[in-house]
């Protein structure tokens, strides 16, 4: 033991060990391009600029609170919505009892979309993913026996950001709390909406408006309300790596500051309210490391503002496990992802979590689930021990160096932006969605070449089939009932002072002279609906419309085997000899879900191995889906659906080719569908279905058999 | 390539390749022969030992470059041209199909049907180019609803690159032009250019003639957008636009002098927000330029105009002078002669395309160039004598 080793000593002890490998061959270069080595010791950590310091002090890479969870443990949140108010109700009492300790509502896409239940193009979006609420009404049903004075209600609210959180306040006005004492989040992050989730409803610029209004009112009117959720949990399911999602949210935070400051708010006005959410996917220490890098760089950011409250310069972040990781095959699987992903987020310091039900890939979250979902939190903050020590993973050799490296990655990113001239204007060109979505193109690359493992999925596949007990939704008795209570509401209202207020808020979108929360939150209260008060700004700012760029080569260039795609671009020869033209699919994305991260994938995939591709517009109806298919005399309809749209679009799909005399057309389906789903749609005639986690090649494959 | 051209190219005895193949000699000599079609498993078989070089049609082309249409062929299209000119776009879009396709029967198809399809000349085809980003789709889109507003029938003809590599495309058109696609009166056909050069696809004039016989009375081609797209363009239209960019005071934002030759009207769009001054300075720019360029147009000054397509303003100003354009035109009888100009610029390029088709499959693939190539390597002969050589024996009158 006398002898002092050097690292020249364990490079030799490797190499011996190694035999024919190369110590080099060890490196593992990261989907953020980052070289991580085997070995990491006391020199990785010299000169890292941001390794010193306290939680609960600047610059925060430690914690934005002193004591972390040693005094008190994050919070247990757990977002679920269940098609209409009294469901959801249910369900967030059931989880009050049983160790949840915030809300946080899922809206239904209808809701996201700022249309109201009876609305023609929603048909089959009422009650999917998340609660339907039209109105006040719904809001008060929705919180019944929930004081909102005490309780925290976090809301994922974008697009139809003004009704529903005017609607939000104003059923709290009714329950006889006051503004000030409402504590709770709102999303409210329209940047990324246009980046990657797609429930945008206005054009940037009056969407940015409407930020501005909701930070200025509520750092006015309600100080325990954060404003703003700043998120980078969308972009990482899109298919962003973590360096990416990091810098693109800062970037975002970034233009939300400026145009808060713009307003003439002070920065500590506001910055204190400004909370961050993340996902946390499999890439345990990268995923550690990039939350700890965050916390610095906001505070170096911020600084430049000259803060006099420590509090604007302290990063605080909600977490949710990655939905993404998730697989329908061997489903049982993602109970331990998502414990990894919430060990991560744990070991990263989140404010609070939401832990994803193993069920997720397939449907929304029964009881069953939902409660192995909250135990996995509960088990990790009062079993482990883990929460006894502030920020345990400091002065790791390899996490600090990390974090160091992340830093710089997603500050040469933030330069790219910066350079175009900000968020908004490299979102205008396409910068980021761009990125994002090269990154998931090869990201499934290497999933379908078995670069990355996934178990159960590309590797160690169960023999059997599992039967997994999944919730149903009955989508068209939500809208039922939704429609039969918006006929009542308007029944029973004063209509001129609907008029009213709705006049109002037209006159303040143009003239640009009065708080559009404000007005809001009176038009709720006279009992507008969330459609109307959508429709009068519409009047005003119109409707975005987004354009659609997709990317090519990618995915074929990051196949590193090309005996997977040369199987299929035989096939394709063989037809296109045999029917003078290539196999030509029209992916579908029909109803409000705008998670295009699954379509574009196939988009790029597909004609990457050769089809030709047509792509339908977002929101697409399925009378426009089948009228694009007739036109364009596709061989394949291919629908990607994700919110359980299938049950009522995929039907109506198939009655529209019929009336179009074009029943040879063939349609498939993919993305989120039950198992038990796949014998009703192959009954109504859809030739095929692929779950998730199908390698794209072998679906290709698939198809070009069926022609 | 034929299977005895590929045997013979790579040193293959039909013996060996029947081994390889584990079907009989004899069948081996038959397929060679052109007495018998091998069967599916044994073609596929065929395509994958030749890497593809030997593939279903080139079991059929003897057979079908012979075989002329039957009369249920016949029938058939003469069946999809009457529903086509009652307007079904399920006919229209099938009747695309096939004139695009490759398969040699349908080219047959494809022939007899544009040759039976009623001719109009009472449409309007309009040329639309511009640099990517300009807004193409965007103002095809807001000029397409305006159209539709006086009631006509719009069809926009859109060419999507199919890449070099994998050959795959996206064809994604009706996502940027979303509003218009969705219309009754309108229809966006979406097509991959399929390694044809010049920014449309090989069957874009026999697309625009069947659109027309669908009642579409006013056609839109729009071009990819790349260099030598224009000129192809432009020999099929009646009236070529090109789009501009507003840009302040440099000179022709880069666009080639021979594009704005050709065009009959400029157009600055995104004349809208903060680019509007930019824009009207481009106008100008631009109306100096052109005072000083060649019209490619008898007695016909190119116009330089802006709009906003996204806001939908000046897009009634650009149409008036288009239908200003083509009045004038007729007035003068130079429309009709254009169009015949079409027609000429059409079958000399047919002509072009089965040269080429017919050097690619047949001469490529013949004995007597393999023998030819053979002396070329051995320095027997130099390239110049040996394409001599080649031209002497397949047309009779070269010199």
């Amino acid at each position: 033991m006398a002898k002092n080793y050097t690292i020249d000593d364990w490079n030799k002890q490797a190499e011996k060990e190694l035999r024919e490998k190369k110590l080099s061959d060890l490196k593992w270069e990261t989907p953020e391009g980052i070289m991580v080595k085997p070995l990491y010791t006391k020199e990785d950590l010299e000169g890292l600029e941001h390794t010193d310091g306290f939680p609960g002090l600047p610059p925060f890479t430690r914690g934005p609170r002193a004591t972390m969870y040693s005094n008190r443990p994050w919070t247990i949140r757990q977002y679920a919505g269940f098609s209409t108010a009294s469901e959801s109700n249910r369900f967030y009492k059931e989880g009050l009892k049983n160790g949840v300790m915030g809300l946080s509502v899922a809206f239904d896409l209808a809701t996201h979309r700022g249309y109201d239940s009876d609305h023609p193009r929603v048909v089959a979006d009422v009650g999917n993913a998340g609660v339907a609420i039209d109105s006040i009404e719904d809001m008060k049903v929705l919180f019944e026996g929930i004081p909102l004075n005490k309780m925290s209600v976090s809301m994922t609210m974008n697009g139809a950001v003004l009704p529903v959180l005017g609607s939000f306040i104003a059923a709290g006005i009714e329950q006889g709390c006051s503004k000030s004492e409402l504590t709770g989040t709102i999303q409210n992050d329209i940047l990324k909406e246009f980046m990657v989730r797609n429930t945008y409803i206005y054009p940037p610029q009056p969407s940015m408006r409407i930020v501005a209004d909701i930070i200025e009112f509520t750092s006015r009117e309600m100080p325990k309300f954060n404003s703003i959720s700043i998120s980078g949990y969308h972009m990482q399911e899109a298919g962003a790596n973590q360096v990416q999602e990091l810098a693109y949210t800062l970037a975002d935070g970034l233009e939300y500051v400026k145009i808060a400051l713009d307003r003439g708010l002070n920065i500590d006005d506001f910055a204190p309210r400004l909370s961050f959410f993340w996902s946390i996917g499999m890439n345990f220490f990268m995923e550690v490391a990039k939350m700890r890098a965050a916390r610095f760089m906001w505070s170096e950011m911020i600084k430049n503002f000259n803060p006099k409250n420590m509090k604007s310069l302290a990063l605080r972040t909600h977490c949710q496990t990655s939905g993404v990781s998730l697989t329908e095959q061997d489903a049982y699987n993602n109970v331990v992802r998502t414990t990894v992903e919430a060990m991560a987020a744990v070991f990263g310091g989140t404010q609070s979590l939401h832990t994803n039900s193993f069920d997720e890939a397939l449907a929304l979250p029964t009881s069953f689930s939902a409660r192995i979902a909250r135990n996995t939190q509960l088990i990790l903050a009062e079993e482990t021990g883990i929460t006894n020590v502030i920020d345990p993973l400091a002065g790791s050799y390899y996490v600090e160096n990390l974090t160091s490296n992340i830093i710089k990655e997603a500050k040469k990113l933030m330069k790219e932006v910066e350079d175009v001239g900000g968020m908004v204007k490299a979102i205008e060109l396409g910068i980021p969605k761009m990125r994002i979505e090269e990154s998931s193109a090869k990201k499934q690359a290497r999933v379908d070449s078995k670069e990355e493992t996934i178990v159960g999925v590309n590797k160690y596949q169960p023999n059997e089939q599992q039967d997994i007990n999944i919730l149903s939704i009955d989508n068209e008795q939500a809208r039922k009932e939704q429609v039969a209570k918006l006929d009542i509401l308007k029944k029973n209202r004063d209509l001129s002072k609907v008029n009213n207020s709705l006049a109002k808020l037209i006159s303040a979108a143009e003239n640009n002279n009065s708080n559009l929360l404000e007005l809001s939150i009176e038009a709720s209260l006279n009992r507008c609906t969330i459609g109307e008060i959508t429709e009068a700004l519409e009047k005003v700012f119109d409707r975005h419309k987004p354009s659609s760029k997709t990317i090519s080569g990618v995915y074929a260039n990051s196949v590193k085997s090309s005996d997977m795609l040369s199987g299929v671009k035989k096939e394709i020869e063989i037809f296109k000899n045999k029917f003078g033209r290539r196999p030509r699919i029209l992916v579908v994305k029909m109803g409000q879900d705008g998670h295009d991260r699954g379509s574009k994938l196939i988009a790029t995939a597909f004609a990457d191995l050769g089809f030709d591709v047509d792509i339908g517009p977002l929101f697409q109806t399925p009378e426009e889906a089948a009228k694009q298919a007739v036109e364009n005399d596709v061989h394949i309809i291919g629908v990607s659906t994700l919110a359980a749209g299938h049950k009522t679009l995929v039907p109506i799909l198939m009655k529209e080719l019929k009336k179009l005399d074009a029943e040879s057309i063939k349609v498939i389906c993919g993305g989120v569908i039950p198992p038990n789903d796949y014998p009703f749609l192959e009954e109504i005639g859809v030739t095929k279905v692929f779950g998730p986690g199908t390698s794209i090649p072998d679906a290709a494959l698939e198809i070009i058999k069926l022609l | 390539m034929l299977l005895k051209d590929y045997l013979q190219l790579n040193k293959i005895s039909s013996k060996q390749f029947s081994r390889i193949l584990k079907v009989s000699e004899i069948s081996i000599s038959r397929y060679i022969n052109g007495n018998r079609i091998p069967n599916k498993r044994i073609l596929r078989a065929i395509f994958k030992e030749t890497n593809g070089f030997v593939s279903a049609n080139d079991f059929l082309i003897n057979d079908i470059k012979n075989i002329e249409l039957n009369n249920k062929d016949k029938d058939d299209i003469r069946k999809l041209v009457r529903e086509i000119t009652l307007g079904s776009i399920k006919s229209l879009a099938k009747a695309i199909t096939l004139v695009e396709s490759s398969n040699l029967l349908d080219q047959k198809k494809s022939d007899f049907l544009i040759s039976i399809l009623p001719k109009k000349n009472n449409t309007i085809r309009i040329g639309i180019s511009g640099v990517p980003g300009v807004g193409k789709s965007t103002f095809i889109e807001s000029l397409g609803l305006y159209l539709l507003q006086e009631n006509f029938k719009v069809a926009v003809l859109a060419v999507d690159p199919s890449s070099q590599k994998t050959g795959g495309s996206i064809l994604g058109d009706k996502t940027r032009m979303e509003r218009l696609s969705i219309k009754k009166n309108a229809y966006i056909r979406p097509s991959p250019s399929q390694g044809h050069l010049g920014g449309v696809t090989k069957s874009t004039r026999e697309t625009i003639n069947c659109a027309e016989a669908a009642g579409f009375d006013v056609v839109f081609v729009e071009t990819m957008g790349v260099g030598q797209a224009e000129t192809a363009v432009h020999s099929m239209v009646d009236i070529f636009l090109v789009l501009l960019l507003p840009s302040g005071g440099d000179d022709l934002q880069g666009i080639k002098k021979g594009i704005i030759e050709l065009a009959d009207l400029l157009v600055v769009n995104k004349a809208d927000g903060s680019l509007l001054s930019t824009a009207k300075v481009t106008v100008n720019d631009y109306k100096n330029a052109i005072s000083i360029i060649n019209s490619a147009r008898d007695s016909w000054k190119p116009k330089v105009e802006m709009c906003s397509s996204i806001n939908h303003e000046g897009i009634a100003n650009i149409w008036n002078r288009i239908s200003g354009f083509i009045k004038e035109r007729k007035k003068r009888k130079y429309f009709l002669e254009n169009r015949i100009n079409q027609n000429k610029n059409w079958m000399w390029d047919l002509v072009d395309q089965k040269i080429k088709n017919f050097i690619e499959k047949d001469i490529k693939n013949n004995q007597i160039s393999y023998e030819i190539e053979k002396k070329l390597s051995n320095n027997k002969l130099n390239s110049i004598n040996a394409a001599n050589e080649i031209l002497g024996i397949y047309l009779k009158n070269f010199k």
